[in-house]
């Protein structure tokens, strides 16, 4: 699991390659360190590389828009693939997170 | 296929990996999804929770009949029932959700079935899905 993450100024981006799982869920949520830690982030994630998600990092998304928002800045989550969006979609994470 | 794993401690991605290859899997990449994510909550259960130190066995089984998979996994650990916790409440707003409760949330909306049962000092926990 890779997540790459670029900024200009308060806009963040960050790209996911691979699988969240037990394997790889405390790496993913260390990596994503630097979007918690900005204030007023705007923050794109780019989905379309993440192949899987466990509860686990269902919670680490949750997380990131709790503290994003808390924060006063805005959290998108882009090119999500089908299967993953489902489970979004079931725990009804696509309400609380823009999803595009 | 029926495989036992002892101990458990550390081996929840072996397991599931072993899992996810068994021949009764289906091929289908959105049945196989759901499985993974309902095995990796399960088995995950079992190795973190069951045993003082992850000091125990777990036995896994697959079949495929009639075109339902059945998945048990046994354990003789604590007496665990992964069915009891309330549903998280899906329609809070991201402040007011709990980060907890999502992964056997997720198992019932994507399996056909769950059970569990504590019989003879064991955790049974079996769950299945109609894959073709």
């Amino acid at each position: 699991m890779t997540t790459t993450i670029t900024n200009d100024g308060n806009a963040y981006s960050a790209i996911l390659k691979g699988r969240i799982d037990t394997t790889t869920a405390d790496q993913f949520q260390k990596d994503v360190a630097p979007l918690l830690a900005a204030k007023g982030a705007q923050v794109e994630i780019d989905c379309s590389g993440l192949e899987y998600t466990s509860s686990q990092g269902l919670r680490i998304f949750l997380m990131l828009q709790k503290t994003i928002s808390a924060g006063g800045g805005s959290l998108v989550l882009k090119g999500m693939r089908s299967a993953v969006r489902e489970v979004f979609d079931i725990t009804g994470f696509s309400s609380i997170i823009k999803i595009i | 296929m029926d495989l036992r794993f002892d101990p458990i401690h550390g081996k929840t991605a072996e397991i599931i990996d072993a899992m996810m290859a068994s021949p009764d899997m289906p091929e289908d990449d959105s049945l196989r999804f759901k499985l993974n994510l309902c095995i990796e909550e399960a088995v995950g259960n079992v190795v973190n929770y069951a045993y003082e130190g992850g000091m125990g066995y777990i036995d896994v089984h697959t079949d495929l009949e009639d075109g339902v998979l059945t998945i048990r996994l046994t354990d003789s650990g604590k007496p665990f029932n992964p069915l009891e916790k309330d549903d998280p409440d899906i329609t809070l707003s991201a402040e007011d959700r709990e980060i907890g409760g999502l992964g056997i949330f997720l198992c019932k909306q994507m399996m056909d079935s769950l059970d569990y049962r504590y019989e003879q000092g064991r955790n049974i926990f079996t769950m299945k899905l109609k894959v073709n």
